[in-house]
Parts: C-alpha cells; structure tokens; sequence
C-alpha cells in the first residue's frame, strides 16, 4: 500500500477516494489535487507510481495544511477562544455545544453519554 | 457567520467617539456600553469596558486576541446555577 506523508496508508480503492482518508482531505482537495498533479482520479491507489507518490507529497507539504499541522491549528483556535473568555470559549470549556444548539434534549456528541439523575421522573413531580 | 464585506464591521459610532475621547483625555475609566452588539475593532485595544449584560455591567479588558469579536460576548447574560440539590447551590463559579 502507498504511504503519502509519512503516516496515512489508503487503501486500494481510487484515488480520489483514498486521498480522503489523509486528514484535511475532503471530496474537494481530493479533486483538485488529482487535477494539479496530473494522476487519473479513477486509477486504483495501489497502481500509483513512485512519481506520482512524490508529487503528491510535494504538493500537499508546500501548500497545504493537512494532519497533523491541521490538528493543532483547529486546536489552537480553541485554545484562544477558551484564553479570552468569549462565550464560545466557556461552551468549549464546559463541553456544551458552541453554535446556539438546543440541550434540553440532544446535544449528546458535545455532552457524552446520557448521566440519568434519580428521581426526576417529569416536570410536575419537581416541585 | 459572516456579514457583507461592503458593509464592513458594525460598530457603534458613539462607542468609537468615546473611545477617542478617552485616548484624548488619557481617561482609563471602563467605559460604560449597553452595545453588546458591537464588534471589537483595533482601536478598543487596552481600554477597559463594562459591558452590560441585562443586570450588571461586566467589565473587560481588550486584548488583540478579542479584535473581531462582538462586545456581548464577554459578559454572558444567563447563570447557570446547577441542577437539582436542595433550594439551589450556590452560583456555579465563573
């Protein structure tokens, strides 16, 4: 299987397809990058040349931002937002959805699985 | 989410006119808003605010990192006081 920076080793599937498994590569980048260095998008991920391989690995360290270097800037746009104190940062810091959704209900993926309290069955048994 | 570019950042122009008076004036009293709707452009660096959040005015000093964001979202408008627990828990720390 081909390696593309260091670590991601998609599988032999197109290489439009395999691409996306590189983090920061989505059907989009994919595309484009097929088209800029030239590989047929439907050739088998498997079939790709040294060449190729090097091209690719070219292109992405030069102009894009993707793994690894991707992660920490998401991370740090977080992090700022958690330093000074905004509201979306105190939503990070607690856990809680940070674009207005709604958590009465839902909302499971930012707060994880469901902690049920004893004995609230419904509202009128809470007064 | 963005705002048309044409339109550039809504800022509240007496807010700005105040902000240049202080700079005059050498004033470093938080200046007293209720323009929580107000984006934070680079003029506001280093001055202090007390944003009004409905009860109290929060006060806030601007740093770089803040340019772009909006005044109200430094001074959150709701407590949240924890669930449950009897005759409600003392106000959840900030």
């Amino acid at each position: 299987m081909p390696r593309i920076l260091g670590v991601d080793i998609p599988n032999d599937k197109r290489t439009v397809i395999s691409l996306r498994y590189i983090y920061g590569i989505g059907p989009f980048l994919s595309n484009q990058l097929c088209e800029r260095t030239g590989i047929d998008p439907n050739k088998r991920a498997r079939d790709l040349t040294e060449d190729d391989l090097a091209k690719l690995a070219a292109l992405l360290d030069n102009e894009y931002v993707v793994e690894g270097q991707l992660r920490r800037q998401v991370q740090q746009s977080i992090s700022r937002l958690r330093d000074i104190g905004c509201y979306r940062g105190l939503r990070h810091r607690k856990g809680l959805p940070v674009h207005g959704q709604r958590t009465r209900t839902n909302a499971r993926t930012r707060k994880g699985p469901r902690k049920t309290v004893a004995g609230k069955k419904g509202v009128k048994e809470m007064r | 989410m963005g705002r048309s570019l044409k339109k550039g950042p809504y800022v509240v122009e007496r807010l700005l006119e105040k902000v240049y008076r202080a700079d005059q004036t050498g004033n470093r009293d938080p200046i007293k808003t209720w323009a929580r709707a107000c984006t934070i452009v680079p003029e506001f660096i280093g001055k202090n605010f007390a944003i009004h959040n409905g009860r109290n005015f929060i006060k806030l000093y601007v740093t770089e990192d803040m340019v772009g964001h909006k005044l109200g979202e430094f001074a959150p408008t709701r407590t949240f006081r924890g669930h449950g627990g009897k005759g409600g828990k003392s106000p959840a720390k900030k």
